[in-house]
């Protein structure tokens, strides 16, 4: 019997490590049982997470674990009694989190020992790899990938065929293949679980890749705040040296190629492709005009391709099970699957792989189950600062490039940002454009300073000191900013407002016309006041306001002084008696 | 090497196969925008003025990388590109703290160039001083005594002890320019055969003959009074302004070839429709010369005169017999001219009947400083109630003792009547000095506001008539200053040569940086005094109608001269942002934010650097590494908190600097000054 916990940076979070260090403790010599750890399984919502193996069947998955478990963990694998762990043991209708899932790019993850390259082999690993070095060109590898419409899984949905064409048809005897892993939109952690759960996954596609283009360097862009990416990945890539699976030679085929990491320092910009090459080359992290592009003068100006984590994820999958195969998932312009880092208020976050083609409302109530609270959805943002948010009148919209690009938000690189009713959508158009005038990399006019302009205006609103007109501003300022800036971070960076206006203008008009919030998130909009009905005079809230806004003798109702009140919201937590109005 | 041929706006050029379509328009002579773009480094693309739109592209291309491809159509001006260069010019200028002029040009009506001429008069250069005055001010002698000078109010000397007496350092130049043998004359330009004639030779009216003139037009000046000035000769008094000063500067605009035409009123000695005739454009400018009345009983008595009507008969050498008794009503810059002249007429005692306290008093301070010294009193807080008379004839004035109440819209307090108290004042004589009016008849299908004024665009001068203009006094909002009047006379004179030539009017208002100054960032400067010009003894002044002052002496005005503060850009000239931003409408206002403060440093060996202006072309940056090879400066932080700084930070990077001064060469704003050592 295996116990098997998963030690992504998830579930470390969440404990596993405590977990683990638990159970290693109470085992002895003569227990017949073993410990190991895995990657992230995905199921964030469920962490920390402990499998129990017999074999190679899993026999129990054990939910939200927690170092007191450890015991009755080590007593039932001791006793062959896995009856004592059903109260943790997951239940069903969460199984169907991953049941419904198809997974490819995720394919190892959750499931193998991430720096044993024993596991992957076992799990079919490199196979991929030794088809196309010995069995096919670099061309017909090129054209696998053609086939199987596989396009750049970072956001903007290039046929990655083209870009590796180009590359190898770019003159030149030095070329490079770079692995975008600078995963930088909040909430999107994709890229960080599959380099942490399967680093020989990644290394395999991008040998592929490499050996496609006729490059003979390999170098991960990752960011630094990816510690156990960058570990795992170190380890993965020492083994495969160790197994001529990188290095001179490779596989005693006359393929060499070698791999670096460079960590990044944490610019955002920096996952901007030519960002990304000055970053490489040592420079200030600032993208350049294309073109030149990448494929005819990138890293040190010679040819270079750049594709994301998950795009490469895929690779060694194709290879093994034809391009047919994975155009034979998704939809007419959009194949294979695609990942989603299912976040906000969401019953249950996590990783999602699913085929091109499944709806929103599949992702969000049939994987996800629904948001949290049972509240009432509101909309979901995909493809973080750089994509839009999607109301719930367009939840059946299909998962595919076009029809997302439709509605003004975008594919992206997968992060799902659930909101429900309490969410302000001026307050998350206010986060977004923050965050991009924050990392914006200060080159060019629009973003530098239109971002930061509209972020102001934003403020105002969100302070109740809006304008009439505003909203207009806005939106020129967005139509300036997209046709004027210089880069992909500067001319996506308006979508999320622009999404929200085109869908929740009446919030706007809201914030500025009337002063008030329709979610009820803005604080500065907000009146507390207390139902004289309702209130029996108990004075809890009174003693819990912080500034004595609250007044009024016993038993008797009592009243909010609003010049008083900060709109802590802590008489409306605190009163049983649901006398606390807020407006 | 292979050739291609592009149209840039229609007009065909050719430029090398692979050349950028910017580098192709600047090779040809055709002005792109641009402000990160320099030929010698790599393309930047950071600025987003140099955007065009090429037909069969959709999207707008910045025309420093886009290659350009035979047979390209490119469009540097459409709306579309405007549109963009419009924002992106407001982005940057929404984040530009300096003062593109100082506050002395943009509070002055006539955005005269203050701190240019004051420059030249400090090196000694007051021909040039009155080259540069004469660009908005044909008349800077007789200007230079009578105004109330809005810059010296805003002059930031202020707050470090007192304002530059910028009025009279105009005079001191413009006088020592006609004592010359060689003064300054402009150049005319060719004669375009247009007839322009200006009925009133006013301030406004002689200042749009120059410039019309100046411009190669046929102008003739009709005015009812004998002489031309207006006001200047018949309103101010001879103590303020010697009418040999006046005469000077009028001779000189009869000489550049200006017909003057006296005695002549429309509607009594030739008709409005006849002058409209004989002309290809007219210009109004009969100013406002009719006094306001009081309206109290008792007006009509004898005795009782308007302000205006008793400084002209002074001024043409009547001298009334006023009684020995005089009150003046008003607190204005009219009001003091009249008690003062009234004085000088051998009046006893002059009271000023003024319903608010001097601290409301729209006359100049220093008028009412003069006017107590020659002996007037002043009577705040009382107003008219009743003029007393006797046989017809004023006896005295019953006054309403007032206080004041509340600010009225004009910020003021309002003047209240305290109920029941009055005071009784023996007057022989009433002088009403409290407004004017426009008299128009004579015009009689031009359209008039509802105050009496001829309507006038405020844009244009362009009245209700066909190449009817009008200006000054006489319009809109009425009677102001006469560099008010000036003021509109220049903009009527472009108006006007606009309409005759056929050109576009330019009519938005031009858009400049301005910076926040405190006393705290004057602190570090040294005091020097303002210059005081010695003025003749009260007792003298009240006998005579000679000049009160004196002038400076040519020491005090060089010195006087070298107090100005130079708040205005050093290289306004130069600047391509604003010369940019002025080439269209813009409104950085609607914009405005956080800004990068305006935050003076001397890092490099000679060279100042205003953090403020740098719009982060990164020119000094690239040029520094490019082509100089050295690589001292960078760029720090992020997004809009990017700053440029030596790379380091430390001084150690000074170190390197070969004090080559390309950076501060290639900055495209002021934000690089190289130091004169």
């Amino acid at each position: 019997m295996r116990i098997i916990i998963g030690e992504g940076s998830c579930g470390i979070a969440a404990g596993a490590g405590k977990v683990h260090n638990a159970i290693s403790a109470l085992m002895t010599a003569k227990d017949s049982f073993t410990l190991g750890s895995t990657g992230c399984i995905g199921m964030c919502f469920l962490e920390p997470i402990v499998d129990i193996y017999d074999g190679k069947t899993l026999v129990r998955r054990l939910v939200r674990v927690s170092e007191k478990d450890a015991e009755n963990i080590v007593n039932a694998a001791r006793n062959n009694d896995l009856s004592l762990l059903d109260s943790i043991t997951i239940k069903p209708e969460d199984e169907e989190f991953l049941n419904r899932q198809t997974r490819i790019a995720l394919r190892h993850c959750g499931l193998i020992d991430p720096v044993s390259l024993d596991d992957y082999i076992r799990a079919d690993g490199y196979q991929g790899l030794k088809k196309a070095l010995t069995t096919m060109t670099p061309e017909q590898v090129i054209e696998e990938i053609k086939i199987s419409g596989l396009v750049g899984r970072g956001g903007a949905g290039f046929p990655t065929w083209f870009k590796w064409n180009a590359c190898r048809q770019s003159p030149g005897s030095e070329k490079y293949l770079i692995c975008n892993a600078d995963e930088g939109d909040p909430g999107a952690f994709m890229d960080r679980a599959v380099i942490e759960s399967d680093p020989h996954n990644l290394i395999e596609g991008m040998l592929i890749g490499a050996y496609a283009i006729g490059a003979s360097e390999m170098i991960v862009y990752v960011r630094a705040e990816y510690p156990l990416a960058i570990a795992n990945l170190e380890k993965a890539i020492a083994q495969a040296r160790e197994a001529n699976l990188l290095g001179e030679n490779i596989l005693g085929t006359d393929f060499s190629c070698d791999m670096r990491i460079k960590a990044g320092a944490g610019a955002f910009v920096c996952g901007e492709e030519t960002a990304l090459i000055e970053s490489l080359e040592g420079k200030r992290g600032m993208p350049r005009l294309k073109p030149p592009f990448p494929a005819q003068k990138g890293y040190t100006d010679a040819p270079s391709n750049i594709n994301n984590v998950e795009t490469f994820a895929n690779v060694a999958w194709i290879i093994n099970n034809g391009g047919e195969a994975f155009a034979a998932m998704g939809t007419e312009n959009s194949k294979g699957t695609k990942v989603f880092a299912l976040t906000g208020k969401i019953k249950k976050g996590g990783l999602v792989e699913i085929p091109m083609g499944a709806t929103l409302r599949e992702v969000i109530y049939d994987i996800g189950g629904g948001i949290k609270d049972d509240k009432e959805f509101k909309a979901v943002q995909m493809g973080g600062p750089s994509g839009g948010c999607i109301p719930a009148e367009l939840l059946d919209t299909v998962i595919d490039y076009k029809a997302l690009s439709a509605t003004g938000a975008i594919m992206g690189s997968g992060g799902m940002v659930v909101m429900d009713e309490s969410t302000c959508m001026v307050g998350m158009a206010k986060f977004f454009l923050d965050f991009t005038a924050r990392e914006s990399c200060g080159k060019c006019v629009h973003c530098r300073i239109g971002t930061k302009r509209i972020y102001e205006i934003l403020t105002r609103i969100v302070n109740g000191e809006g304008r009439e007109g505003d909203i207009e501003l806005l939106e020129e300022l967005c139509v300036a900013i997209k046709d004027g800036a210089l880069c992909g971070l500067g001319q996506t960076a308006p979508n999320p407002l622009l999404t929200t206006i085109r869908y929740f203008r009446n919030e706007y008009e809201a914030h500025i016309r009337d002063k008030k919030c329709p979610a009820k998130e803005c604080t500065a909009l907000l009146t507390y006041s207390i139902d004289t009905e309702k209130c029996v005079g108990c004075t809890v809230c009174a003693r819990k306001c912080p500034v004595g806004a609250i007044s009024g003798a016993v038993k008797r109702p009592h009243s909010v002084d609003t010049e008083k009140c900060i709109r802590c919201n802590q008489c409306l937590i605190s009163c049983r008696f649901g006398a606390v109005n807020v407006r | 090497m292979e050739m291609i041929k592009i149209f840039i706006d229609g007009c065909e050029i050719t430029g090398k196969s692979g050349d950028t379509i910017l580098n192709i328009a600047m090779q040809n002579g055709i002005e792109i925008p641009n402000l990160c773009y320099n030929s010698e480094l790599k393309v930047y693309g950071a600025c987003g003025l140099c955007v065009v739109e090429v037909e069969g592209v959709p999207k707008l291309l910045r025309a420093c990388s886009a290659i350009a491809s035979d047979g390209m159509r490119i469009h540097t001006d459409t709306e579309r590109v405007k549109r963009a260069r419009k924002i992106a010019l407001e982005l940057i200028m929404s984040d530009h703290e300096g003062d593109c002029k100082g506050p002395c040009s943009l509070n002055c009506p006539a955005h005269t160039d203050v701190q240019g001429y004051l420059k030249q008069i400090a090196l000694g250069n007051d021909r040039e001083a009155v080259r540069i005055i004469k660009e908005k001010i044909p008349i800077p002698a007789s200007i230079g005594r009578v105004c109330p000078h809005p810059c010296e109010d805003h002059c930031r000397r202020e707050m470090v002890e007192e304002p530059l007496s910028i009025a009279y350092l105009k005079a001191f130049a413009a006088d020592n320019d006609l004592a010359s043998d060689d003064p300054y004359k402009a150049e005319k330009a060719e004669p375009t055969g247009k007839k322009v004639s200006i009925i009133g030779g006013g301030p406004a009216g002689l200042t749009a003959a120059y410039y019309l003139c100046l411009g190669g037009h046929d102008v003739t000046v009709y005015d009812a009074m004998p002489e031309m000035g207006g006001m200047l000769r018949y309103g101010i008094p001879e103590y303020r302004l010697p009418k040999s000063v006046l005469a000077k500067e009028i001779l000189a605009i009869e000489k550049l070839g200006v017909t003057f035409k006296n005695n002549i009123k429309i509607g009594r000695d030739i008709s409005f429709a006849d002058i409209r005739n004989s002309s290809d454009a007219v210009l109004v400018t009969i100013g406002a010369w009719s006094g306001s009345t009081i309206g109290c009983p008792g007006e009509d008595l004898n005795g009782v005169l308007s302000g205006i009507d008793f400084l002209r008969e002074v001024n043409m050498g009547g001298r009334p017999d006023l009684g020995k008794n005089v009150a003046v009503v008003g607190g204005g810059n009219t009001a003091m001219d009249a008690c003062r002249t009234a004085i000088r007429c051998g009046a006893e005692n002059v009271y000023v009947i003024y319903r608010r306290t001097r601290e409301e008093a729209p006359a100049e301070d220093i008028e009412i400083t003069e006017a107590i010294e020659e002996g007037v009193t002043f009577k705040f807080l009382t107003n008219p109630a009743e003029i007393i008379g006797e046989d017809g004839k004023v006896k005295g004035v019953k006054l309403q003792i007032m206080c004041l109440g509340e600010p009225d819209e004009s910020g003021r307090r309002r003047p209240v009547p305290v109920e029941g108290k009055f005071e009784m004042l023996n007057v022989d004589t009433v002088i009403a000095a409290i407004g004017q009016k426009c008299a128009s008849e004579g015009f009689e299908d031009i359209s008039l506001t509802r105050r009496g004024t001829i309507e006038a665009n405020a844009d244009t001068c362009k009245t209700n008539l066909e190449g009817v203009f009008a200006a000054g006094d006489a319009t809109n909002r009425g009677a102001s200053i006469a560099i008010a009047a000036i003021a509109e006379a220049n903009d009527a004179a472009c108006a006007i040569d606009a309409y005759l030539l056929g050109l576009e009017l330019n009519t938005w208002k031009p858009y400049y940086s301005e910076k926040k100054v405190t006393a705290d960032s004057l602190a570090d400067r040294e005091k020097k005094p303002r210059a005081v010009m010695s003025v003749k003894a009260p007792e003298e002044r009240c006998k005579s109608f000679e000049a009160v002052i004196n002038g400076f002496t040519e020491e005090q005005a060089r010195k006087e001269a070298e107090r100005c503060l130079e708040c205005g850009c050093h290289d306004y000239a130069e600047c391509k942002l604003i010369r940019y931003a002025n080439m269209q409408p813009i409104q950085p206002q609607r914009l405005f934010g956080e800004i990068h403060d305006s935050f003076i440093e001397q890092r490099l060996v000679s060279i100042e650097r205003d953090q403020g202006k740098c719009i982060l072309c990164n020119l000094c940056v690239r040029t520094c590494r490019e082509s100089v090879g050295k690589g001292i400066l960078g760029l720090v932080d992020r997004g809009f908190r990017t700053v440029i700084r030596p790379e380091f930070m430390g001084t150690d990077a000074v170190r390197f600097c070969k004090d080559c001064k390309k950076c501060a060469e290639l900055c495209p704003t002021g934000a690089l000054k190289i130091l004169e050592r």
